[in-house]
């Protein structure tokens, strides 16, 4: 990802966005008793776009921020985040994207995997009662919502950072010759 | 050149990784911080706007969740009203008795909540997004003269706790969170115990260290007990209702046995709440 002025604005402006909007929006609304997560679902769009480096530090941003909104221990869901902007920044490193399933795939599986990272981390805080079983079904339904909000998310942050990404060829239209002297 | 690149990479990573470790060690167990105070200061008038503004959206998608939950809710529900008619009669000559005792004791409660607390209502403008914290912010703090360990309340019973209060907004800690305990009691029984979390289910609340001599039965009410020691005091006032029995286990060989109890309040759905503020806690 070419890191203009112009286009850390922008990334801000998602990175902040994409927080009020979880805890506005997404975090009260249920479907099948579950709220569905959008921020592992930025962070590793972000990642799958600019690569590792904007994936962790998007990750540490959005999760730095969660934190501080929401008056919890600070680094909890910043090492989280982190680790799983990373991961799709490595994915997309390594492999390409040829199929359009890929980016929702992977943001389902990395979603439960943001997820079972938030309960690890709040198991070794220590977590002083019993766990229910539903924590599962809660995780597991976390990772379908990702998948359906997957796409369009990938495809919305593709079209508003598509001046900084290296890999994106600009198609244009040929250009008609212009005859002379007609 | 790439040498350098991936050892700047790798720099950054480790940065990020080793400053969320010590933001964790630092941070951890100490409430809120001035960092947290001010970016919560900042940002609670623009949470408040974009509430306000996808309060519409989020009700039509919550109304499609609620139709396909209300379909297979129907039939329990015919059957509780069957059950409440029946009770409905009984619970009408108990309360005309109920008055009279009152006014022989003298004692002049206008209901739930106990005299010397004044109630401040918020608004739930942001909550947690994972399942491992149940926590709400509101809009109301320390200026609506909110502070630490105010007990919560909303229209059904109890929610939870302040936790951390900035200028214009608080942190409610629900009794669904796995850091939530509350001194609780069984009526009319009046077994006392305390209220632990289920984590991962806010529907399903344990009622711990039950004397499991004493019978516990299915649709009891349980309230806070609000004890007082010469020093001492909860921090709930007692007869706040917390919700009803749904289970009781007894272990033969255990001298405690656990008790599910489903919260009155619907945790999951929270929006407007009341703060008690004030009382008599020393």
């Amino acid at each position: 990802m070419i890191l203009t002025p112009k286009i850390l604005a922008r990334l801000v402006a998602i990175v902040v966005l994409g927080v009020l909007l979880q805890l506005s929006f997404f975090s009260q609304v249920a479907i099948f008793h579950v709220s569905p997560d959008l921020l592992p679902v930025l962070v590793i769009s972000l990642g799958l776009l600019g690569g590792t480096m904007t994936g962790a530090v998007t990750g540490f941003s959005v999760g730095f921020l969660l934190d501080c909104l929401l008056v919890e221990p600070l680094g909890g869901a910043s090492l989280v985040l982190l680790a799983t902007g990373y991961l799709a920044g490595l994915f997309r490193e390594r492999f390409e994207i040829h199929s359009p399933l890929v980016p929702p795939l992977l943001c389902m599986g990395l979603t439960i995997f943001a997820e079972v990272g938030f309960g690890a981390v709040e198991l070794m805080l220590g977590v002083d009662a019993s766990v229910s079983g539903l924590v599962v079904r809660d995780i597991l339904l976390k990772g379908v919502l990702a998948f359906v909000l997957g796409w369009p998310i990938y495809l919305g942050l593709k079209r508003a950072l598509r001046p900084a990404l290296v890999d994106e060829h600009v198609v244009r239209r040929p250009r008609r010759p212009t005859v002379l002297g007609a | 050149m790439y040498r350098k690149q991936v050892r700047r990479r790798r720099a950054v990573l480790a940065l990020l990784i080793v400053g969320s470790f010590v933001l964790l060690t630092v941070t951890y167990g100490s409430g809120s911080n001035g960092l947290q105070r001010g970016v919560s200061t900042i940002f609670s008038p623009i949470q408040s706007v974009a509430d306000g503004a996808l309060k519409p959206a989020r009700d039509l998608v919550n109304w499609f969740d609620q139709t396909f939950d209300a379909r297979g809710r129907n039939s329990r529900l015919e059957d509780e009203l069957r059950k409440a008619r029946e009770d409905a009669v009984g619970a009408a000559a108990a309360l005309a008795e109920n008055a009279q005792l009152r006014k022989l004791l003298a004692l002049d409660r206008s209901g739930a909540i106990p005299s010397g607390y004044e109630p401040v209502t918020g608004r739930v403008i942001a909550r947690s997004p994972t399942v491992w914290f149940s926590d709400v912010t509101i809009d109301a703090g320390s200026g609506d003269g909110v502070s630490v360990d105010d007990p919560v309340v909303n229209g059904d019973g109890l929610v939870g706790t302040v936790t951390a209060v900035t200028g214009s907004s608080a942190q409610v800690t629900l009794i669904a969170d796995h850091s939530s305990a509350v001194s609780a009691k069984v009526v009319p029984l009046a077994v006392q115990g305390v209220i632990r979390p289920n984590v991962g289910d806010p529907g399903d609340l344990i009622l711990d260290f039950i004397d499991s001599t004493k019978h516990v039965h299915k649709g009891q009410a349980v309230v806070t007990a609000g004890w007082r020691s010469q020093e001492i005091e909860s921090r709930f006032p007692p007869n706040i209702p917390i919700g009803e029995v749904t289970r009781a286990s007894i272990v033969e060989q255990e001298a405690s046995q656990q008790v599910h109890v489903r919260p009155y309040a619907d945790l999951r759905d929270l929006d407007l709440v009341q703060i008690l503020t004030g009382g008599s806690r020393g």
